[in-house]
């Protein structure tokens, strides 16, 4: 068994908190196949003590489900069909891309934190969890562990990630849509500052019928910048420059520009189906994850 | 508005303006700040640049006040003016205190009149640009300096130029210059309703110390166009105030010499009297004279009212001389005023005053004359044989040869140069008469520091009648009836007139002669004659006759083939002076105290002394208070504050700031 760095799962998920999310799981809106039998029922019939329905048996059907009564009495061969408990499929896609790094309390950590919350509520209740971290397409990898064993693997990629590169929401969605076609519930974790736009990378996970939640989060200093003088803005990903000069007014139209935009996202968002969250990181990770999540019913 | 200098202000604007626009196109150097993303602020920019046709000189409220600045500066430059209806020239009248009191040195090294010159300057500097000045100066008389003008420079070189004097002060005749001048200018053709008179302001700068202050009457001034700024604030000062040398009566070569000195400080004084004879010292006196005022009296204590022992008298007696020569007192003392430390007289050498008596017969006159107590040689004629008398008996070239002549009841125009006593008669001479008799009078007043009455007891005297004199307008009266002088002396060409009201002995309408006056029964009536024929004849020389104030003008008898003489000055400089006919010279530049020699002179009649002898003008402590006729102007102390012009070094100031904040920038401004 691999040993779990211990500080840095602290810095991700302190032992306490830990506890508090053994209580709890994630809700899907929708019922999913898995691979694997698991604690959630399925809409696939299976081997569960449950059951759901009759059926005529066909050659190749496995004997041992052929209800021996029915042929005693009606002298047909029917199936005994039971409602199969599988797994979940948790696909976390983590924005690595430098302006991530940004912020105090740091985005890029307030986002491994959520990441490893759900990826940890996943494992506790057995579900399929993968991580990925995108920046200008999928870097980085952790797909389809389980329990609660493998929780040190989750640890250990998201202390590992770097930022790097420029993000492209577009180009790591439709990789991640080609790699899983399978469906399961996506969360998508990032500042959404997509000079190519969000739209894009949206409607590839829309194509796949995956239950979306979109997080968005923003340090302090974004949503309110202390910025003064005559100053050449350089962006952290792209470094491309913008020239200012800081006035009241252009503080007041920046701030009306981000509210406009968050809208915007959020309104793309609910009318197709995705669930949006928005938070600051000045936000209480505990109180996002156990008060703001389960409000919205992510989480139960 | 216009401009004086426009082609200034476009030279200006193009080599500064472009230059800023330019420098400000250039690409700023800005701070570089990392963001997350530039994706939002450029969409900020953007909405707010939106429809701006000014965008980037929008953003820079820098750049629009330098523009500012330097267009302002530039317009200063081309000396901007707008064309109004032309207001009222404001008169300014300054009128500076050059006086012997304003020589007094200040704590601060300087003397007051260097103090008021200094603060003229700056009242001058603090004129509007349309106002009118004019300086003029005072002391025994009213000088215009400068006329009206409106250039400060010339004005200011001007006031430089103003000398110090060692005269007395005198305002009435400074007053008058002031409000005939201070009227306003009528030009022909004005219309009627713009000649409203402008008020004119007038500074005075001086110590405040006037004889003559409560003789000013200021019609044409309010109290607040009078501006009286107080000089100096030294109090510490002795002065002579009368040197008195006498020959004995029965020994005259023995003089006596007194001399009235007064300490007008806070502060007790010890010092030493020095007599000179002819610049040879003969005797030195100690003098102690106690404060005199008290600290807190600011404005001085009258003459009259003197706390003992502040004024003293220095005696020298007993000096054996018999010639002819200069008498000085000088007290060995540093105070304030050094003008008033020296006093001067004329000793002449003894002889016998050469008197000619025109009466038709007066015993008690004659007698008195005739006295071996006088050192009189009397003639006696009647006026008819005096009218008859040749030339040849009464002259001596164009003089009279006669020391004195003394008419008693007759009035005459027989009056060739020469001394003249009038009892109960005139000289006919212009604007000199007699009136009716007045015989319901008292004597009423008298100047009992005059000469002529120095010993005499004026009050003792009591006339029946005299005759109601009409004298001219300089005669100084000695003594005073109720309506009409009795007795007054006055001066004409080089001869001196002292005219008698009453006469001895009048006769009544049957002829009898009949005594007017008792008078001359008294010892006190010797003593008159006595005082009267030496004044007269300036045997003896006494502070009237032969001491002049500083500035007053001298007439003296020069030799009869004398064209020109040369005057020599105590400051050992000569002025030559031509005759100004019937053998005499007028001269006037006494504003220097000291002994003033003529050279070739009479003799007797060579040497005269101008003598500061000025009560108000040795009491140095500045006025705080001068009482203007019925008007009483406080004196302003201090120096004159003044609002300079600072736009010259405002825009200075700018124009650096603003080549330091191009500097700065372009420092951190690339290209």
């Amino acid at each position: 068994m691999a040993i779990i760095d211990r500080k840095a799962a602290e810095e991700l998920l302190d032992p306490e908190f830990m506890n508090r999310l053994d209580q709890l799981d994630l809700v899907s809106r929708k019922i999913f196949a898995g691979k694997m039998r698991g604690e959630r029922r399925s809409k696939r019939k299976g081997e569960s003590v449950e059951f759901a329905d009759y059926r005529s048996y066909v050659p190749g059907d496995d004997l041992r489900y052929l209800d021996w009564n029915i042929y005693a009495r009606l002298d047909s061969l029917f199936l005994k069909l039971f409602l199969q408990e599988e797994d979940l499929h948790i696909s976390l896609l983590l924005d690595i891309s430098k302006s991530m790094d940004w912020g105090e309390p740091n985005k890029g950590l307030y986002a491994r934190r959520i990441a490893a919350a759900i990826a940890y509520i996943g494992l506790v209740n057995f579900d399929r969890v993968s991580l990925y971290a995108y920046a200008n397409g999928l870097q980085y990898e952790l797909a389809g562990v389980r329990g609660r064993r493998l929780m040190f693997k989750v640890v250990d990629f998201l202390t590992n990630v770097e930022y790097e590169g420029v993000s492209n929401l577009a180009a790591a969605c439709k990789q991640f849509a080609i790699r899983h076609p399978q469906p399961g519930i996506i969360m998508l974790l990032s500042d959404f500052f997509e000079k190519g736009g969000y739209e894009t990378g949206l409607r590839y996970l829309l194509g796949r019928n995956y239950d979306i939640y979109v997080v968005q989060m923003l340090s302090p200093e974004e949503m309110d910048p202390a910025l003064v003088g005559d100053l050449q803005l350089k962006d952290v990903e792209d470094e491309d420059l913008a020239e200012v000069t800081i006035s009241r007014a252009l503080i007041n139209r920046y701030m009306q520009n981000l509210k406009a935009y968050c809208q915007s996202l959020s309104e793309f968002c609910t009318r197709r189906g995705i669930s949006y969250f928005f938070t600051g990181t000045e936000v209480p990770f505990d109180q996002l994850i156990l008060t703001y999540f389960r409000r919205r019913g992510l989480i139960q | 508005m216009s401009f004086l200098s426009a082609q200034a202000v476009a030279i200006a604007a193009a080599l500064t303006i472009p230059p800023l626009i330019v420098l400000y196109f250039l690409k700023l150097k800005r701070t570089i700040r990392l963001v997350p993303s530039t994706l939002l602020w450029k969409r900020a920019v953007e909405d707010l640049h939106v429809n701006s046709p000014f965008q980037r000189l929008r953003a820079s409220i820098l750049l629009l006040l330098q523009l500012l600045i330097l267009i302002l500066a530039a317009l200063a430059l081309g000396k901007p003016f707008w064309e109004r209806a032309a207001k009222d020239e404001k008169t300014v009248l300054i009128l500076i205190d050059q006086s012997a009191s304003m020589s007094v040195v200040e704590a601060d090294g300087r003397s007051r009149l260097d103090i008021a010159k200094e603060e003229a300057k700056t009242c001058v500097d603090n004129m509007d640009e349309d106002s009118r000045v004019m300086v003029i100066t005072l002391c025994d008389r009213a000088t215009v300096t400068s006329s009206f003008d409106n250039d400060k420079r010339a004005l200011k070189r001007k006031i430089d130029e103003i000398e110090q004097t060692q005269s007395t002060t005198s305002l009435v005749e400074a007053a008058s210059l002031a409000e005939a001048h201070a009227q306003q200018v009528v030009i022909a053709d004005t219309e009627p309703s713009k000649m409203k008179p402008s008020p004119a302001t007038v500074y005075l700068f001086t110590d405040g110390r006037f004889n003559d202050a409560d003789k000013v009457a200021l019609k044409k001034f309010k109290a607040e166009e009078l501006i009286i700024t107080r000089i100096g604030e030294r109090d510490d000062n002795v002065g002579v105030l009368s040197v008195d040398a006498r020959r004995s009566y029965d020994r005259p070569e023995l003089v006596s010499v007194s001399a009235t000195i007064r300490n007008f400080g806070s502060t007790p004084q010890n010092f030493d009297a020095v007599l000179y004879l002819d610049d040879n010292v003969l005797d030195i006196q100690t003098v102690q004279l106690t404060p005199g005022r008290s600290t807190d009296d600011e404005a001085g204590v009258p003459l009259g009212e003197l706390p003992p022992g502040s004024v003293g008298v220095c005696a020298f007696d007993e000096i054996e001389f018999g010639g002819h020569g200069v008498i000085e007192i000088a007290l060995r003392i540093d105070d304030a005023l050094k003008a008033d430390n020296r006093g001067w007289t004329v000793i002449e050498a003894p002889h016998h005053i050469n008197l000619l008596l025109v009466t038709p017969g007066n015993p008690f006159l004659a007698k008195v004359l005739t006295l071996d107590a006088l050192p009189l040689k009397t003639t006696t004629m009647s006026p008819y044989e005096y009218e008859e008398a040749s030339d040849e008996e009464l002259l001596d070239g164009e003089r009279s040869k006669y020391d004195v002549v003394i008419f008693d009841g007759h009035s005459t125009d027989r009056l060739p140069q020469g001394n003249y006593f009038f009892w109960g008669a005139v000289p006919k001479i212009e604007a000199v008469a007699a009136g009716e008799v007045i015989d319901d009078e008292v004597i009423f007043n008298w100047d009992d520091t005059h000469p002529i009455l120095r010993y005499v007891a004026a009050e003792n005297i009591s006339v029946y009648e005299w005759l109601r004199l009409q004298v001219p307008s300089d005669a100084v009266s000695i003594i005073d009836g109720q309506t009409s002088t009795v007795l007054t002396y006055f001066t004409r060409e080089a001869s001196q007139f002292l005219v008698c009201a009453f006469r001895l002995i009048v006769e009544d309408q049957q002829g009898r002669l009949l005594r007017n006056t008792w008078w001359f029964t008294s010892v006190d009536f010797v003593v008159f004659m006595q005082n009267a024929t030496q004044f007269l004849a300036s045997n003896v020389a006494t502070t009237g006759r032969k001491s002049l104030s500083p500035g007053e003008p001298a007439t003296l008898p020069i030799p009869e083939d004398a064209k020109e003489v040369n005057v020599h000055r105590p400051d050992n400089r000569t002025d030559r002076v031509p005759s100004a006919g019937y053998q005499n010279i007028h001269y006037g530049a006494t504003r220097a105290v000291g002994a003033y020699r003529v050279d070739p002179g009479v003799t007797g009649q060579d040497v005269f002394a101008v003598n500061l002898f000025d009560v108000v003008e040795s009491n140095v402590l500045p006025a705080e208070k001068l009482e203007i006729g019925a008007e009483s102007v406080e004196a302003r102390s201090g120096e004159v504050k003044v609002n300079r012009p600072g736009w010259g070094y405002l825009l200075m100031a700018m124009l650096v700031v603003l080549l330091a904040e191009w500097i700065v920038y372009n420092m951190r401004v690339f290209v």
